[in-house]
């Protein structure tokens, strides 16, 4: 699973938060920013995230989500991570 | 305390089963329809339930559509609002009945009239709650964590303000922006008249100059259950035929859902600017039995309710809408308490729960905007259902130490209209109780 293919996942995933305005995800890139330029209520940052995990079938550590950015890239970058950690547990 | 100061009741609104808004309510009302009708929730549960019929509105009535986090899990995550009248952040803290409760505020309040000014005052409070607990909210935190043990962040960031206790006075708060008083007051059956009658209280002793108040009951199965296991459920009647108060064969009562809502103002104030006034508050009364017991009425836990409400207004009504929830114990003690109280002659009682059932923490705000009706109506609608009456004693008369009324409960058939009558009515009084041993009581009258 590529960068391109995670983003357009997230993308799909936020389109089921009510609170983010469906205006806001037509110029979605990696360098967008969930508080200051989609104006996301940081209630909702910890729903994305659950939802992220159920999407893309991935459990993130605690600490992960304790030092996420609030970038687009940073939920990517952390996502590939929970991925690989995933995958190298399960070939164990 | 500020005396001299008088409440009315300027505004309305509310969620009631099977019908679209409060018009069809009150059409339906007063020409003696039934609202309850067959769950499939519950009948569909076969013999697990011993209920099968409720009062109850489904989550995608009344513009609401309710959005799933996995299909065919049966808890919405968030709500739409067809209507386009809440926003998607007030949803997004909301359950069912919270929705409820936000639509019942903006339907009193525009009647009310207030202006966003007088809305957003800080002399404006809001006193609403229900009588259960977040059940359905909670339902995913059970299966995520519990069943699942997924992490607690799987149960969603929304569980605490869609299912704590005053989750009602919360979001409707954050939707009106009242800048007064929030607050819940929860005594079970007894909530909806009790939220009502503590608003009536901040306004009339010069702490508010309004609120909205009243009582939810959002629909939940686990709620139904809880009754269903104590076996205090009407079984074995058809829909229409299943919630009998006063009648000889009733065998408990049927357990509904919905929301109440009015809006107070301090009288003069709405005098001076016009508004409408659906009634005038003469007083409100609460108290408890005091006898230690969770469950059984009191007789005179009622007679000093009536006391205390005639204590310092006048109290001689053209109707007494009682609680009547057709269990088999409480309709006739409570009946005799109206009477001994009362006299035999000069009133009618009704019983709203004889159409909608018993709606639990909305029944007594519910039942008030009944009340309203017939004073605007000048109509008292029947109780359905109440065909026989018991010729006999019942047991609790037998018992030694009975000090109330030795007469069965068909001597006062003449009370108790099967049908809806015209007649003048200039006051009412309200009353109802919840488990606890709480009573409450609140005497409204036309505006004349």
């Amino acid at each position: 699973m590529d960068r391109k293919e995670i983003l357009a996942g997230l993308i799909e995933v936020l389109r089921t938060i009510r609170t983010v305005d469906p205006a806001k995800l037509e110029n979605v890139t990696e360098e967008t920013d969930f508080m200051t330029d989609m104006n996301t209520p940081s209630t909702e940052l910890i729903n994305i995230a659950a939802k992220v995990e159920q999407k893309f079938d991935v459990e993130f550590e605690d600490e992960d989500i304790d030092e996420l950015g609030s970038k687009v890239k940073d939920v990517i970058d952390l996502i590939i991570k929970a991925k690989a950690r995933t995958e190298e547990e399960r070939g164990n | 305390m500020v005396t001299g100061r008088k409440v009315a009741v300027v505004g309305m609104g509310g969620s009631f089963p099977d019908c679209a808004d409060i018009k069809e309510f009150d059409q339906k009302i007063f020409s003696g329809q039934s609202l309850i009708r067959e769950w499939s929730k519950a009948a569909e549960r076969d013999k697990q339930i011993r209920s099968k019929v409720a009062g109850y509105i489904n989550d995608n009535d009344l513009g609401i559509e309710p959005i799933y986090l996995v299909e065919g899990y049966d808890w919405p995550e968030t709500f739409v609002d067809t209507r386009g009248r809440i926003p998607d952040i007030n949803l997004s803290t909301a359950d069912l009945g919270c929705v409820w409760a936000m639509n019942g505020a903006l339907d009193s309040i525009e009647m009310a009239g207030w202006t966003k000014e007088e809305t957003q005052s800080e002399m404006t409070g809001v006193v609403v709650a229900s009588g259960g607990g977040g059940n359905v909210i909670m339902r995913n935190a059970w299966h995520a964590f519990f069943e699942l043990g997924k992490k607690s962040r799987q149960a969603g960031s929304h569980m605490v303000d869609r299912a704590m206790s005053y989750r009602e006075a919360a979001n409707v708060s954050c939707l009106i922006k009242n800048r007064g008083v929030c607050e819940s007051i929860i005594s079970a059956c007894a909530t909806g008249l009790g939220n009502i009658g503590y608003a009536y209280r901040l306004i009339k002793f010069g702490l508010q100059d309004r609120a909205i108040a009243g009582g939810v009951e959002g629909t939940s199965l686990e709620t139904f259950i809880g009754f269903d296991a104590m076996q205090v459920l009407s079984k074995g009647f058809a829909p229409a035929e299943s919630s009998r108060p006063f009648d000889i064969k009733r065998n408990g009562f049927v357990c509904s859902f919905g929301a109440g809502i009015v809006a107070l103002e301090e009288y003069e104030i709405a005098k001076a600017r016009g508004a409408n006034i659906l009634a005038v508050i003469d007083d409100y009364f609460n108290n408890s039995d005091g006898d230690g017991d969770m469950f059984y009425p009191s007789y005179s836990g009622q007679l000093r309710m009536w006391k205390g409400l005639s204590a310092n207004a006048q109290i001689k009504p053209d109707v007494v809408k009682v609680h009547g929830t057709a269990t088999p114990v409480g309709d006739i003690l409570e009946l005799i308490s109206v009477v001994d109280t009362l006299g035999e002659e000069g009133y009618h009682v009704s019983a709203p729960k004889s159409q909608f059932g018993h709606m639990l923490g909305a029944a007594g705000s519910v039942e008030f905007i009944v009340a309203l009706l017939m004073l605007k109506n000048q109509q008292v609608p029947g109780c359905l259902n109440s065909d026989t009456l018991n010729p006999e004693l019942e047991n609790f008369q037998k018992k030694e130490g009975w000090q109330g009324s030795m007469k069965p409960a068909a001597a006062y058939r003449h009370l108790i209209p099967q049908e809806t009558i015209t007649k003048e009515i200039n006051q009412v009084v309200c009353l109802n109780y919840g488990f606890g041993g709480t009573n409450s009581a609140m005497a409204i009258s036309r505006d004349i």
